[in-house]
């Protein structure tokens, strides 16, 4: 009787057999995952007549690379497809299919603004409208940092950045993407001349910092390239391409140049 | 019932390698685009409807054969046999004389196809099959090949050699009898003639309005369409227009030859 | 009385009650493809002056087991578009058939099918990223070949996640991580496309299936060419690898029952 107890122990329980029931570690669920990355950079920076948005047009899937030719800035509430008549640029970095999807609604949200009240829609209604397209889907959200660019009411250079879910602010620079962290603290120092002070100014707390002010646009143009260039040399998904979409008063032009294919 | 007569006349003529339909468009208007508003209509790849009578009645039930079809592809995985079409629009026709609610079709359709003679592959096969054994084939088999059918209001529906409808359907049937259909010898492109020949016949009767000829075929898998249901060519159409229009006046010479008789075409309506 | 035809022929409410749907439901939820079953492996695809060559495999494996061998995953849509498909052959011919009523719907326009092959990708990858945002993906990679609104050599790239790209040669599955690199190698990027005949192109592909059979253990010897230029497809299914050479395989170590 006694054996038959021992039986029971807690033993028992642990012992497997191949014909009993539960989990089985080596029978795995191959679960359907609705995301990836496809790696890139954006960076966009505002002047005070003009905004440039700009992105390496490499697209990668793990470490292939699918296209060396694949923008991720585009024209927002063109005419046509060419994006002919637009007003506002936009980069988006991240999943490219949600980035693809985040661009075709809101462009067309711009150009039904446009039909529906006769005027385009204003850079700042544009950047409201941006964030509840992506909080719409807040638990099922678009995988993508987007950036979105134009003129103010002033005229001035406007740019906004977003978080995947919506969240925005606006801002005078921003880098995102892959190499979102390598770029960024760059502009702080050459954009916001954060940890520059004026020469001689005195020691210590007396130091006087160096004030920011609004740059020319060859200056810009030029920090975009230096930042890529440095990007390519220490990020496996940045290079190939470098598009640059520079808006002013005039129009919006669009550069494209090489990047290192390596 | 008087407005399925009063239309443009409409025929159909089953040759014996192919199906060409036709009809007398009476442009109301000088305004209105040559070319446009179709009155002929594709069905799948196959099969063409044409209608007299009543155009936005024509439309629908244009719409639903194509319904027809699609769900028949569903279901199949390989289009619908002409047959198996003129069936299932027949009922649907019938399906409006039942009920007070609805008011009867106010159109008569001709529909011509050309099912597959050769085997189908079935849509969204991938492979060839097994290459010995049988693999479920009959070798040989006639299948398919040109057909005709001409649904009523009423939801009466026959196949038919040659189908004419419409407001000059007397003059027409007169002569789709002469050419001996059944037979089966008239050869798609005669058969393109013919009907543009008889559409002009037809017209006599409202001589004093303008019209367009409009005229689709469809061919065997090895004929001019490739078994598909298409506008015949340009060139082809206009050809066929210039040998109605000489055989007509022809015949209008003979008859100011021939002693003042009114009898012939007249008698027949 | 409901006189509307939808009423036609159903019961009535009023003289058999409401329907009582709770008898449609299953006892199970629905669930969606988590998993392909059936699969096809690599496509490759290359641009060339005044075309796009594409070329796939006939195999069809169940996981490890080679099920079928003479699967055609190249289709032709109307006359200047191909469309090849890695993945899940069901989802493959899912997608054909919605191809195929597209084209029978396009041809009832009095002016014919008008879509070309960048009209065709965009469509697809837009069923794919719908399909995956609904948690119920199509299974499959897609190179679209033809031509573009300019007439020029169209070629392109969709797959379960509705992720989209365009280069002037592209592969799927095992042929992204073999084929490419010669392609690349053979046709640098930088090279404008009308510096690439025809023969050279398909010659290419050709080369680039035998390393695919060579290394990629889902493939076969056989397989399915197409070629598309102005004129027309011209699709061959019943292509073989020709002048193999496994000498290679006896400098592998490692692998086998080899001593040494």
């Amino acid at each position: 009787m006694t054996s038959l107890l021992q039986l029971q122990s807690p033993d028992f329980e642990t012992i497997g057999y191949s014909f009993s029931e539960g989990s089985r570690p080596g029978n795995k669920e191959h679960g359907f995952y609705p995301y990836t990355d496809n790696g890139g950079s954006t960076l966009g920076i505002s002047g005070s007549d003009f905004t440039i948005l700009a992105g390496d047009t490499r697209s990668v899937s793990g470490y292939n690379i699918n296209s060396r030719h694949s923008p991720k800035v585009f024209k927002i509430g063109g005419d046509d497809e060419t994006g002919e008549g637009a007003h506002i640029i936009l980069s988006v970095v991240g999943f490219a299919a949600d980035g693809q999807a985040l661009k075709e609604s809101l462009d067309g949200i711009v150009n039904m603004y446009k039909y529906q009240h006769g005027k385009p829609m204003s850079v700042k209604a544009c950047a409201q409208r941006l964030s509840t397209i992506l909080y719409q889907k807040r638990f099922f959200p678009y995988y993508a940092n987007a950036i979105l660019g134009g003129l103010d009411e002033n005229g001035k250079g406007a740019l906004y950045s977003y978080d995947p879910v919506g969240s925005y602010e606006r801002v005078q620079c921003k880098a995102a993407g892959s190499a979102s962290s390598l770029i960024m603290p760059f502009l702080d120092n050459q954009v916001d001349y954060k940890n520059q002070y004026v020469p001689g100014s005195g020691e210590g707390h007396a130091l006087e910092r160096r004030k920011p002010e609004p740059l020319p646009r060859s200056t810009v143009e030029q920090l975009v390239r230096d930042a890529f260039t440095s990007a390519v040399e220490r990020h496996i998904e940045v290079g190939d391409g470098l598009q640059m979409m520079i808006i002013t008063a005039s129009g919006i032009e669009e550069i494209y140049s090489p990047l290192k294919k390596d | 019932m008087k407005a399925v007569e009063n239309g443009g006349t409409a025929i159909g003529i089953r040759c014996k390698d192919g199906v060409v339909l036709a009809v007398e468009k009476i442009t109301t208007s000088k305004l209105l685009k040559p070319g446009a508003n179709k009155r002929t209509a594709t069905v799948d790849r196959n099969i063409g409807i044409v209608s007299a009578g009543l155009v936005p009645d024509g439309r629908h039930f244009i719409s639903r054969a194509r319904d027809e079809a699609s769900s028949w592809r569903n279901i199949y995985k390989g289009p619908i046999p002409t047959s198996a079409l003129a069936n299932r629009l027949g009922g649907y026709v019938q399906a409006y004389t039942l009920y007070s609610s609805v008011r009867p079709f106010g159109v008569t359709a001709i529909i011509g196809g050309w099912d597959p003679e050769s085997e189908l592959l079935v849509d969204g096969q991938v492979g060839t099959g097994p290459k010995s054994g049988s693999g479920g084939k009959v070798e040989g088999v006639k299948a398919g090949g040109p057909a005709l059918y001409m649904i009523e209001p009423s939801g009466l529906y026959w196949g038919y050699h040659g189908a004419a409808t419409g407001k000059g359907r007397q003059a027409a049937k007169a002569e789709l009898e002469k050419l001996d259909l059944s037979a089966g010898n008239l050869s798609l492109y005669d058969g393109v003639k013919e009907a543009a020949r008889i559409i002009f016949i037809a017209h006599e009767d409202s001589k004093d309005k303008d019209f367009e000829l409009e005229m689709t075929w469809v061919s065997s898998l090895d004929g001019p369409t490739k078994g598909r249901h298409e506008e015949v060519p340009t060139g082809l159409l206009e050809d066929a227009k210039k040998a109605a229009m000489r055989s007509r006046e022809r015949e209008v010479e003979d008859d100011e030859d021939r002693p003042k008789s009114h009898d012939g075409e007249r008698m027949e309506e | 009385m409901n006189h509307l035809p939808q009423a036609w022929g159903r019961p009535r409410d009023d003289v058999y009650g409401t329907y009582d749907r709770s008898y449609l439901q299953t006892s199970t939820p629905n669930s969606h493809t988590q998993s392909p079953a059936v699969t096809g492996t690599s496509v490759l695809a290359i641009k060339f002056n005044g075309g796009v060559a594409m070329a796939a495999d006939k195999l069809a494996s169940y996981g490890s087991l080679a099920r079928f061998t003479d699967v055609k995953r190249i289709r032709v849509f109307d006359k200047t578009t191909v469309v090849g498909f890695g993945g899940d052959i069901s989802d493959m011919q899912y997608i054909d058939r919605l191809l195929d009523s597209i084209d029978v719907e396009e041809n009832y326009s009095s002016n014919g099918n008008t879509l070309n092959a960048k009209n065709v990708h965009t469509y697809l990858a837009k069923v794919l990223y719908k399909r995956r945002s609904k948690f119920d993906p199509l299974w499959n990679q897609i190179l679209v070949a033809g031509f573009d609104d300019d007439s020029k050599p169209f070629l392109s790239s969709a797959d379960l996640l509705g992720t989209t790209f365009s280069a002037p040669h592209l592969a799927t599955g095992f042929g992204a991580h073999l084929a490419i690199p010669i392609l690349r190698r053979l046709f640098p990027e930088e090279m404008p496309v009308e510096n690439i005949g025809k023969e050279e192109a398909v010659a290419a592909l050709r080369e680039c299936m035998k390393v695919l059979f060579y290394r990629d253990a889902r493939s076969l010897d056989q397989y399915s060419l197409a070629v598309v230029t102005s004129d027309g497809v011209e699709l061959k299914e019943d292509e073989k690898l020709e002048a193999q050479s496994w000498n290679f395989a006896e400098n592998i170590r490692g692998y086998g029952t080899q001593v040494n």
